[in-house]
């Protein structure tokens, strides 16, 4: 392939996927998935209850990698048994995993709210019925963009996966870097906003969510519209570097052309690596400059 | 039997791929739930979440490579780079969230100095947590341990997948097989390290880390017999594919 159509193409990937990893974020910020989900799981029984939506399906990269098996199972049954265009399966596998996953979202918060009755804690049904639509919205767009990825992974840029194995693979690492990233601004942050910033969450304060909103009572639209201002997009970032970086390397030193430009390939992968560690190092350097130290010294405050 | 006497050399590959997987989830720095909520030194997810992140995607850059040359370091190489640029991904981003979004100092609590910068990490542990962020001998243990998983998810790939095209010539119901087992065993090796972190490890300066061999041993026993189940099924699969 054209090396200018291949970067086109590669381009289209990373859009796709920067997309998906900001929607996977939200989609778990509004359900509440993953680790942050232990704080709002313990809230009513510190006597806390909230108006949160709760559902952990389970950890956020099989429960996308199920979502995105599903809708790229379904595109590709239409695709080679009815001979439907690409776009039309993509949309409509995107669909189906979306219901299903509707679907586990509702099951998993009412399952966990009415399990917690000891705790007072109340099954708020219009909650339900206004956050699982949109949860099922992100949960679409986050199926459609890596079902993107995917198609255009396999079908243009020729790699040999079968489809539904790379949409499995791309679902457990959004998953996983929607995880580890924008959840951390949801969990860190928002949940924890009454106590100083910069504080870290201290031990004692776990469970003590914060539950009223500027009006009214806090409910998962309100962190959600928190969590786009910043955890999401950095989400999207970090998912987008992966798969474009990740490609980026192959397309410039295409390893097709010798072994040559393959060590090339590695060698720019290395490279960008270096870059990131040094980055990193910069951040930890400013920060605590920024910051300073929480604590004095003991061994100064003896010496004086 | 046939089958496993005929491949044993690749059951031998697969195995020791098992073991550096393994191995290499010791190296990545997590903190669980507790590190999502700043209270934890690493990143804020599960071990194996993140060691299958990472080792997969190192396993999409192998499968690529092996599509176009059959040159074994290269292909290992591909996968280690593949691995190391998502986990460096990710603990950038995630330093971002943690000293702009959370406004925390990347700080570890198992040391008072970091092994590679020379800071002072215990005065920067803010009260009741147990350090937060990634300071950078996280950071660089991190992408330690996502080339060794890369590597050795994709020497379980290149071995399984030779096992197979003994029998039939390379196609892409060969690739789905040979990627499903891949991915397999490549969950049972970050699984069994999970018993020794017990949620959270810091990276290579961790106390834990010395636990270590106990991790590679069981994985070795696990992923022989993964091994030669994968040789069974795959060599007689093969034959219909």
């Amino acid at each position: 392939m054209e090396p200018l159509v291949s970067m086109g193409v590669l381009a289209l990937i990373g859009v796709a996927a920067t997309i998906a990893g900001a929607s996977e974020d939200l989609e778990s910020d509004i359900g509440s998935q993953s680790n942050p989900n232990s704080q709002v799981q313990l809230a009513p029984q510190m006597a806390y209850p909230h108006r949160i939506y709760n559902k952990a399906i389970s950890g956020e990269p099989p429960s996308n990698a199920l979502m995105c098996t599903i809708g790229a199972s379904v595109a590709v049954v239409l695709i080679s048994a009815l001979g439907l265009s690409p776009l039309f399966a993509l949309v409509l596998g995107s669909v189906i995993a979306a219901t299903v996953h509707g679907t586990y979202a509702m099951t998993a918060t009412m399952g966990r709210c009415a399990s917690q009755r000891r705790f007072k804690q109340p099954v708020y049904l219009d909650m339900i019925r206004s956050h699982t639509p949109a949860i099922m919205g992100y949960a679409f767009i986050t199926t459609f963009c890596v079902l993107i990825v995917s198609y255009l992974m396999v079908v243009v840029l020729g790699h040999p996966f079968p489809m539904p194995v790379m949409a499995f693979i791309w679902g457990i690492t959004v998953g996983a870097i929607g995880s580890s990233t924008g959840d951390v601004h949801y969990g860190a942050e928002r949940e924890f906003q009454q106590f100083e910033f910069g504080t870290g969450l201290n031990a004692s304060n776990s469970g003590n969510i914060v539950r009223y909103a500027e009006s009214g009572v806090r409910d998962s639209f309100d962190n959600s519209w928190f969590c786009a201002k910043f955890g999401g997009p950095v989400t999207g970032l970090s998912f987008g570097m992966t798969v474009f970086l990740g490609s980026w390397i192959t397309t410039i030193f295409n390893p097709a052309d010798g072994l040559t430009t393959g060590w090339l390939s590695v060698i720019a992968g290395v490279i960008l690596v270096v870059i990131m560690i040094i980055w990193n190092w910069d951040i930890e350097k400013k920060a605590r400059e920024a910051f300073g130290p929480y604590k004095q010294d003991k061994e100064e405050e003896a010496t004086a | 039997m046939i089958d496993i006497m005929a491949n044993l050399i690749w059951i031998i590959v697969v195995v020791i791929g098992g073991a550096l997987i393994s191995q290499s989830v010791h190296f990545i720095p997590v903190g669980g739930a507790p590190a999502a909520m700043a209270q934890a030194t690493g990143i804020g997810t599960g071990t194996v979440q993140l060691a299958a992140g990472a080792g997969l995607t190192g396993l999409v850059s192998a499968g690529y490579m092996m599509s176009v040359t059959d040159n074994l370091p290269l292909i290992l190489a591909s996968a280690a780079v593949g691995a190391m640029i998502m986990i460096a991904a990710t603990m950038i981003v995630g330093s971002w969230v943690y000293a702009y979004g959370v406004g925390c100092v990347p700080a570890s609590a198992k040391v008072k100095y970091d092994p590679l910068t020379k800071y002072r990490q215990d005065l920067y542990v803010s009260q009741g947590t147990e350090g937060h962020g990634l300071p950078t001998v996280c950071f660089v243990s991190g992408v330690i341990g996502a080339a060794l998983g890369g590597i050795g998810g994709a020497l379980v790939y290149y071995a399984l997948m030779e096992v197979g095209m003994s029998v039939v010539s390379t196609n892409p119901n060969l690739v789905a097989v040979v990627t499903i087992f891949s991915i397999g065993i490549f969950f049972v090796n970050s699984v069994i390290p999970s018993y020794n972190i017990g949620g959270t490890i810091e990276g290579f300066h961790d106390p834990k880390f010395k636990k270590w061999p106990k991790a590679v041993i069981s994985s070795l026993v696990a992923s022989l017999l993964c091994a030669i189940v994968a040789a069974i099924a795959i060599g007689q699969l093969s034959g219909g594919l």
